[in-house]
């Protein structure tokens, strides 16, 4: 069992959220005894507004042998913490057929959603899974883009200091959904355990529930 | 230094640990489709300014105040006349419920649009021809009958028209006009304006006034049915030209008139004895215009007796205060009881009494009149303005209701030919000459539409933009300019002198200049000036007059928060719905799929090796000590 997590987020307004699924993912796999890595503060770390972001994770119950690689070479478990990413780039490079679990922050339908792949990325999904994170987190501010943040601490974070030093606990906002919906959606760790690391663990059950799913591919 | 245009080899191009060389400045864009990075598209989506939403023929306000701010008269007069076809009158005595809705009143004073417009109509009348007779279509042969010669009646001869049809306009007075001129007083509107636009309207071809017939009461006279099967359609707006009666001792007295039929005959130039104190029984722009008139006439002074209170009186603001300064006195919250008259029936006095307004469930007007308050006034003329009928009983019982001609949403009337419609003062009661304006338009298009079999279709619905959403900070607060009057002591001696005077030139570009253009995009080049990313160009005009490059706007929106008039918008870019418009980048940073992001072979082997040894060291011996090899 091998598994590889790439998070796709927005530069500074949405940079937290995909650190936050990353690293709630590969602690919860460490405590379950799993070998987890975490690659949360890599290459991307753009002080330029919703410009793109990755963050990545991986667990097995082997030894994981690519540890000079930080970018994961083969995701299979694809968030994406904001919706427009659906169209905006490839984020099944590397990813084996019918085995990607793509999931998406959007309170769309999954249907609509899915005609912006190309055939060449649905080829390789497995699954589709849609939670309105936004929805479904804990209600701060008006925007979605400031959504989990005041103004204060998005400026804390355009001073460059993303992932020098957290603000707030680990698996707040719409990250807490996203991470819900994932583990449920893959069945791979318990929720409970999951949810022991995740700081809003009411929206992170909230989302494990209340999601929709299209099984694209049987894997 | 500068990496820009920099030539990378080919086998450099690879993105090393995740970071991408610089591309060359010329390939730079075509490889960052960085629109990608956008999850709300800036889109110019005009909306309905309120004044435009607010005026019942629907002008559009804001694109001739921008032709006006830009010099372009001809243009600006032209646009009011897509929508209006009397711009010289509604300047003068249009009630502006375009002013009223005005954004600008939020920010300091609403734009004086009434004035600007008479500026432009009045521009137009001076033309030596009529700029849109060139561009009218040929008749087609069919004939629409109109009864009245009002605005109603005018503006639907007019834009029938300007579709191709004739029309015969029946009037039962001597000359055209309708309340125009019989019902507004020549110091509001001159004669000779409005003869030139009547004049404008006929010699567009097509279109005849027969004056001097009332259809449907003269005896072997044009009846409804004569209409019927002589015409294609026809349009009722024979108005509301009866006073009302108020019924009171001594109500017959000589002294006692009608304020609609002493404007009446003011109006068309007949003598009119009117006494020097004289009571106007009434709330309304009616009684005002007949005590201002009063005044002229009879130079003496004229008292407006009211159920309102003086802040429910509804007369226009402006007309009140000029009411004011020309000595028109206002005794509010009274009641006309009885009139004295001498033994010859003359009018020497009237009794008054305290009274309020209130109205019963209806909402028809009930007189609260405080016993024992009586009092007696002299006087020698008395006014009577408290409302106005028209006579209809020449048409079928199923054509009216309650006074009024009953219309449906489309203003037609029930009646088996579906060619019948009605607008104007007699379909919806007393109401302003725009309204009859808008009545006529809207009975022209939807009379095109039943004699060209075309379904009737009510207006789609509109977004009127308000103040909240302007970015007000981009408009300096300037007054409105004022609109120069008659000194009163002048104006109050003539009936024919004008009381409100035009704007000049300048002031007319002044106070156009001070339009917000609410929800409409102005080409003011905000957007253009302030990307950051050159994603806004201005030399094609999408909605607006800009176009933004979808592949390459980052989606920061600094051109939606700087957008003056508010017509930029953010919209989700997953509303388009164009997959196929798609560019999608091949990795974030990236555009080459290559060797990234994997671990080499002969790393993989010495790792798998380090674990192999780490693993046989923990391999625990029975001495207690780990295997050595």
């Amino acid at each position: 069992m091998h598994h590889e997590l790439t998070v796709w987020s927005r530069g500074i307004i949405m940079d937290k959220e995909a650190r936050d699924v990353s690293t709630c993912i590969a602690t919860a796999a460490r405590k379950l005894g799993y070998h987890a890595e975490n690659v949360s503060d890599y290459v991307d770390d753009p002080d330029r507004t919703n410009c793109l972001v990755r963050r990545y994770a991986r667990f097995a119950d082997t030894p994981i042998l690519d540890r000079f690689v930080y970018e994961n070479p083969h995701p299979d478990w694809v968030v994406l913490v904001e919706e427009t990413i659906i169209k905006a780039v490839n984020f099944f490079r590397g990813t084996e057929d019918g085995s990607g679990v793509l999931v998406v922050n959007s309170a769309r339908d999954p249907g609509y959603l899915l005609k912006f792949l190309p055939d060449a990325m649905t080829k390789k999904l497995n699954k589709l899974v849609v939670v309105d994170a936004v929805g479904l987190a804990e209600q701060r501010g008006g925007s979605p883009w400031m959504f989990v943040r005041d103004l204060s601490e998005l400026a804390f974070d355009r001073m460059s200091t993303e992932g020098a030093v957290e603000r707030l606990a680990i698996g707040m906002g719409i990250a807490a959904p996203l991470i819900g919906a994932l583990v449920a959606a893959t069945g791979e760790l318990p929720i409970d355990e999951v949810a022991s690391v995740v700081a809003d663990r009411d929206a992170m059950l909230r989302g494990a529930e209340q999601h929709k799913v299209i099984q694209y591919a049987s894997a | 230094m500068s990496v820009r245009g920099t030539h990378i080899p080919e086998h450099l191009r690879l993105p090393i640990a995740g970071v991408t060389p610089p591309p060359t400045e010329k390939e730079g864009q075509r490889l960052f489709p960085t629109g990608n990075f956008r999850f709300f598209r800036p889109v110019y989506r005009d909306k309905t300014p309120p004044c435009n939403h607010a005026c019942p023929t629907g002008e559009q306000i804001q694109k001739y105040l921008d032709f006006v701010k830009h010099d372009r008269y001809l243009d600006g007069y032209l646009t009011i006349l897509e929508d209006n076809p009397m711009p010289s009158v509604t300047g003068r005595v249009c009630y502006h419920p375009c002013e009223t809705a005005c954004n600008r009143a939020a920010h300091d004073e609403p734009i004086g649009i009434r004035s600007v417009e008479r500026f432009l109509g009045d521009f137009g009348l001076n033309l030596e021809e009529n700029p849109i007779k060139k561009d009218l279509p040929p008749l087609n042969g069919k004939t629409v009958a109109i009864v009245g010669s009002g605005p109603g009646g005018l503006a639907c001869a007019y834009h029938l028209r300007r579709k191709g049809y004739a029309s015969v306009i029946f009037e039962a007075l001597d000359s055209a006009g309708g309340m125009l001129r019989a019902g507004i007083p020549a110091w509001h509107l001159p004669e000779e304006v409005l003869d030139k636009e009547i004049a404008k309207l006929t010699g567009l071809g097509g279109i005849e006034i027969r004056c001097g017939v009332r259809v449907g009461s003269d005896p072997g006279g044009i009846t409804l049915d004569h209409l019927r099967t002589g015409y294609d359609a026809v349009f009722l707006a024979l108005g509301q030209d009866v006073g009302r009666r108020l019924d009171v001792e001594g109500g017959r007295s000589r002294g006692v008139l009608g304020a609609l039929e002493f404007l009446r005959e003011t109006g068309l130039g007949r003598p009119v004895k009117v006494g020097r104190n004289v009571l106007v029984i009434g709330g309304g722009n009616t009684a005002s215009d007949a005590a201002r008139s009063a005044v002229r006439l009879g130079g003496g002074e004229a008292t407006i007796v009211s159920l309102e209170s003086e802040d429910e009186l509804l007369i226009v603001p402006e007309d009140l205060e000029q009411a004011r300064e020309e000595g028109v006195r206002f005794r509010p919250q009274h009641s006309l009881v009885r009139v004295i008259a001498d033994g010859e029936g003359n009018v020497t006095g009237a009794v008054l009494c305290q009274a309020r307004l209130a109205k019963d469930e209806n909402g028809n007007v009930r007189p609260q009149i405080s016993e024992g308050t009586e009092f007696e006034v002299p006087c020698d003329t008395i006014l009577i303005a408290i409302g106005q009928v028209q006579v209809l009983d020449w048409l079928p019982e199923s054509f009216t209701e309650r006074g009024l001609v009953k219309a449906d949403e489309y203003g037609r009337v029930p009646d088996d030919s579906e060619a019948v419609f009605a607008g104007g003062d007699v379909m919806r009661g007393p109401s302003m000459v725009v309204d009859a304006l808008g009545d006529g338009k809207r009975a022209a298009r939807d009379i095109d539409r039943v004699l060209s079999a075309q379904p009737l279709e009510p207006d789609g619905p509109v977004e009127v933009m308000p103040y909240e959403r302007l970015n007000t900070a981009y408009f300096r607060h300037a007054p409105r300019t004022p609109v120069p009057l008659t000194p009163a002591g002048t104006r109050s001696k003539s009936q024919k002198v004008e009381v409100t005077l035009a704007y000049s030139r300048e002031e007319a570009v002044a106070e156009a200049d001070r339009c917000m253009s609410c929800g409409v995009c102005n080409g003011c080049d905000n957007c253009y000036i302030v990307c950051p990313d050159i994603s806004v160009m201005r030399d094609a005009r999408e909605n607006g007059r800009y176009s933004i490059r979808t592949h390459y706007c980052k989606g920061c929106l600094v051109c939606v928060q700087e957008c003056p008039t508010g017509c930029l918008e953010k919209v989700p870019e997953l509303d388009f719905d164009e997959p196929d418009a798609v560019v999608r980048m091949e990795t974030a940073f990236a555009p080459y799929d290559g060797a990234h992001a994997e671990q080499a072979p002969f790393t993989r082997q010495l790792i798998e090796d380090a674990i192999a040894e780490y693993d046989r060291s923990k391999t625990v011996q029975p001495n207690g000590r780990g295997v050595t090899p």
